[in-house]
């Protein structure tokens, strides 16, 4: 029998079998499943409360499917050398597949409620729904394999077995963060990751200050990193010139022939028109501007191009990110108790650092105080000492708060002989000596700070002569 | 074969119903319970009453368990803030409640001159439905300001001859010319500007700032309302506490008013014969009885008295520190002028703001009231603008050569503006303006706002936007947003929604005012 035999014999086969009652109800299911995220849209929005807190077992519950899948090839193999074991396998294929229906239910719960959507999420859940009919499939190819008439059983679960690792990759990705595995990953092996973007080194650049604000505005919601609209991603300086699936977007020099331009130029009713769905379009001043920094050549790092008038924001260098504090915050606390100090919280991003607060009680905060404040000092970016009974001594301590941004030192005994000691801090941008004893030799040594942006000397010997009168301010920038 | 009608089949209960008995009795056996009725259904009826015996007691427990001081702040409702690294720590906000005369004030419209006494355009006043108080004017009479208008500042920033020292400040200043708001009646407007709606029972910015940003000074309230004396002259609209009223959230996040004398707080030292010492006994007995209350009742509005009492104690201290001026240099009163000694003064207002501010209180309001002038601008106004105009210039002055400026916002605003056309008669020397909500001038300063600009425009007779509107709603969206707040995520679930401080209607940070 030749090759051409073989096969339309195993095609004719096939197709008695798809016309049984089995695999009718099997695409059937698929044809459902396949539904599935088109009836139940992720469209950002949280629902109803119920519909999360059933959602949050799906993290609990899916594992039972994972375990039941691994053991099932095991089962298969081990079930060579002891048939009893083939209808232990097949019982549980069928609870793989119960299980793995469940959990399915509850993980689209979890994102329906909670209103979570973003690239990793929509994998993870393809990834599900076609885990769910390879397993279909399998139970309906399963009778066939073991009459011996079929083959095609230990591959579909060799596929089914692959695709639970990539689901379950992505559904770690989602709840550790993308950078789960690869964090600690030894510096050998990183150099072989692709590097993440940024673009912190562009900072004063026409495309920081005037294209990138354009896109965040108008394009990103769709092309970033939430949503990625046809591949294609605005959200960086490299993806923006990477382009989507269409290819390059932007050909530097040549607005006409820029994927990018042409969008956002066409007549709003046209269906390619940008930014889609009825969101606001760019405005022909950014239209323009646009256009302008192509013809310049598309540069991430000019600082200036024809006619574009940049907007004229103090160009502050990026703000390094501090590390995380929240493994520290049961300490945090205790310090708060024991010392009469608050170490307050920026924001919600831990990233962004911690304030010393001294404010409820600051005649009784000194520098021995100061000092047991050592621990957090990486964390620390901000140091509110003002009218604290700190004195000179202070400031050796504070030279080793290195990501320090802003620092109050008014109303307090430092009299500026040691300032110099504050030189180790690269990031100061703020420092206020208001009401202290600083005199304007004693500022020489913060001449050579790049970011300290401003000092403020408001009633000591060191405020400028012509600023003490009626009221002027009395900072030096 | 037919049933005895006593006959006990349980598929068809015979009642005494069917019996041959009179009409009256029948119905006296409906309204009677019978035994077997009874306790059929006293046995259903016990179940029930235990289940919810057992469920009530464990819902209240948890809820009283759950509502130590902590649940009721942001925190505690799992909202964790601010969202992103703010810019501004604190804010003061200089009210001007009546609506200040934009065309008077900031809002240039040189060529009405030419206009003077002719009627506005009906095409520019549209459809606009007019207050009571000039619905009935035959003619809406153009009305150019009496004060002559001039550039100020590196940015040139035209400023009316009646603030000379505002104009000094505006190359720091964030002018919106195109604030709007939907209320044309005091008090809807001062409702909707300060709780981003119209009916009262909503929370005002101060106590949303409070409950989501908490304090920076647990020795003072973290909002504090200062209300200037009132001129007997002025058109003085009330304001009250609605103004600063907690709303839905728990009582202890709305504005501490002091009051505007000389004794900004009643009762605040101890009584003679009362010791700190027995002061602090005393409040903690009352701490104890009302922690029993809370057990056994669960009110949270118990939590807000226990921290309010204790809040008093601690201002016992904290509050004649603050209000202690006498070590204030003289260069705070060359800056603030003479008026600042005097308690309830606008100017003594600001020079209290900076000191709260100073002090880490979050959020301070200064109200002014009199801003109504209905008839007899050229009267009023000058005095108006003359008690404000310099307190407001010496605290963005002061809080910039202090260095807090750069993370204080400082916002002016009215609840709306004032129309350019009189309200009653219009001569030479005299004119009134009426409520005008379509358009109307304020500013900010500090910490997230970008400085120097003028955003917005009106039309020539400084009546429709033009051009970038602000609505109130874009307006307190993006005072939160200089806070660090994403208005569209801080929100409290009441009455079965989640409630924002810039209400269900879509609001927008006004990227324009940004730094």
């Amino acid at each position: 029998m030749n090759i051409a035999e073989q096969l339309s014999d195993a095609l004719r086969s096939l197709r008695t079998r798809i016309v049984t009652p089995q695999w009718r109800g099997t695409l059937g299911l698929s044809a459902v499943l396949l539904a599935l995220p088109f009836a139940v849209r992720l469209n950002g929005q949280q629902h109803a409360d119920w519909l999360q807190f059933l959602g949050r077992f799906h993290p609990l519950l899916v594992h039972l499917p994972i375990g039941l899948l691994v053991l099932l090839p095991i089962l298969e193999v081990a079930a060579t050398n002891r048939p009893n074991l083939r209808d232990a396998a097949r019982f549980v294929l069928y609870l793989t597949l119960v299980t793995g229906a469940i959990s399915l239910v509850f993980g689209i719960l979890l994102a329906y409620g909670a209103g979570v959507v973003g690239s990793t999420l929509t994998r993870h859940m393809w990834g599900g729904i076609a885990l769910m009919i390879e397993l279909l499939a399998c139970v309906t190819v399963r009778p066939a394999w073991s009459s011996g008439q079929l083959r095609i059983y230990p591959a579909l679960l060799a596929v089914a077995f692959l695709t639970l690792m990539w689901t379950a990759h992505q559904g770690g990705s989602l709840t550790h963060g993308s950078d789960y595995l690869t964090r600690y990953m030894p510096g050998q092996l990183k150099r072989f990751l692709p590097t993440a973007a940024s673009d912190a080194a562009y900072a004063g650049s026409v495309y920081a200050s005037n294209i990138h604000p354009i896109l965040d505005a108008k394009c990103v919601a769709c092309h970033g990193a939430s949503k990625e609209h046809s591949g294609l991603r605005l959200d960086f300086y490299e993806l923006l010139m990477k382009g989507g699936k269409d290819g390059a977007i932007i050909t530097p020099g040549n607005p006409g022939r820029s994927l990018l331009l042409q969008r956002v130029t066409l007549s709003p009713s046209d269906r390619h028109f940008m930014p889609a769905e009825g969101r606001t379009p760019l405005s022909p001043s950014e239209i323009a501007d646009m256009r302008a920094w192509i013809v310049a050549g598309a540069s991430p790092t000019a600082t200036s191009v024809p006619g574009i008038a940049q907007v004229a924001v103090n160009v502050e260098l990026p703000l390094q990110a501090v590390g995380d504090y929240s493994s520290l915050m049961k300490e945090i606390r205790q310090m708060q108790r024991s010392q009469g100090a608050k170490l307050v919280s920026v924001s919600a991003n831990p990233s962004d650092g911690l304030i010393l607060r001294t404010i409820d009680a600051p005649s009784k905060f000194d520098d021995a105080r100061l000092a047991r404040f050592y621990r957090f000092a990486p964390f620390i970016v901000e140091a509110e000492l003002g009218r604290t009974a700190i004195s000179d001594a202070c400031l050796d301590t504070l030279s080793k708060f290195t990501n320090l941004r802003a620092l109050h030192l008014e109303g307090t005994a430092v009299t500026g002989r040691s300032l110099s000691k504050l030189s180790s801090l690269s990031q100061l941008r703020y420092l206020n000596l208001s009401g202290t004893r600083v005199t304007a030799d004693a500022l020489a040594p913060l001449k050579g700070m790049p970011n300290l942006r401003h000092i403020y000397l408001f009633d000591t010997p060191a405020e400028p002569a012509s600023a003490a009168q009626d009221g002027t301010p009395g900072s030096t920038q | 074969m037919k049933q005895h009608p006593l006959c006990t089949d349980c598929e068809n209960p015979v009642t005494p119903l069917d019996l041959p008995i009179s009409a009256a009795a029948k119905r006296q056996w409906a309204v009677n319970e019978t035994r077997r009725r009874f306790l059929g259904r006293s046995g259903k009826v016990l179940g029930w009453a235990a289940l919810a015996g057992l469920f009530g007691e464990l819902c209240v427990r948890s809820y009283a368990a759950g509502s130590d001081l902590d649940s009721l702040s942001a925190e505690g409702n799992g909202l964790s803030l601010p969202h992103f690294a703010p810019k501004a720590k604190r804010a003061i906000y200089l009210f001007m409640s009546g609506g200040p005369s934009q065309v008077d004030l900031f809002d240039y419209k040189p060529n009405l001159a030419a206009q003077f006494n002719k009627d506005m355009p009906d095409s520019i006043r549209g459809n606009q439905q007019l207050t009571g108080m000039t619905a009935g004017q035959a003619h809406f009479p153009v009305a150019p300001s009496h004060w002559p208008f001039g550039r100020h500042g590196q940015t040139g920033t035209w400023v009316s001859s009646l603030l000379p020292y505002t104009a000094r400040l505006v190359d720091e200043l964030t002018i919106i010319k195109a604030t709007n708001t939907d209320a044309i009646n005091h008090e809807p407007a001062i409702m909707l500007m300060n709780t981003g709606n119209m009916n009262a029972g909503k929370p005002c910015l101060g106590a949303w700032l409070a409950y989501g940003l908490g304090s920076m000074n647990d020795n003072l309230p973290t909002f504090i309302v200062l209300q200037t004396k009132t001129n007997p002259r002025e058109n003085n609209q009330p304001v009250s506490s609605r103004l600063w009223s907690s709303g839905f959230l728990s009582s202890e996040y709305a504005g501490v008013g002091l009051r505007s004398g000389s004794d900004p707080v009643l009762y605040l030292a101890d009584p003679a014969g009362v010791d700190r010492d027995v002061r602090r006994e005393m409040l903690d007995t009352v701490e104890q009885i009302n922690r029993q209350t809370l057990a056994e009742v669960g009110d949270p509005e118990t939590n807000a008295r226990i921290a309010q009492y204790e809040m008093a104690f601690r201002m016992q201290s904290s509050v004649p520190e603050l209000t202690d001026l006498s070590k204030e240099p003289q260069s705070t009163w060359d800056l603030y002028g003479p008026e600042a000694k005097e308690p309830g003064t606008f100017a003594y207002n600001c020079l209290l703001a900076r000191r709260m501010a100073e002090r880490g209180v979050r959020f301070t309001q200064i109200y002014k009231r009199g801003w109504d002038v209905h008839g007899d601008a050229v009267g009023m106004l000058p005095i108006l603008c003359q008690e404000t105009d310099r307190g407001a210039y010496a605290l963005v002055t002061d809080l910039k050569r202090r260095g807090l400026l750069d993370d204080t916002l400082v916002i002016w605003a009215g609840e709306f503006g004032r129309t350019v056309y009189s309200q009653g008669g219009l001569t030479q020397e005299n004119y009134g303006r009426d409520h005008h909500p379509r358009c109307f001038t304020t500013w900010m300063a500090g910490g997230g706002v970008r400085p120097g600009i003028t955003y917005g425009e009106t039309d020539d007779y400084s009546y429709n936007v033009v051009k970038d509107p602000v609505h109130v709603r874009d307006f307190n969206a993006t005072i939160l947003h200089c806070l660090g707040i994403d208005h569209s995520k801080f929100t409290y679930k009441f009455q079965g929604l989640d409630q924002k401080l810039t209400s269900p209607v879509p609001a927008h940070v006004v990227q324009g005012l940004l730094a």
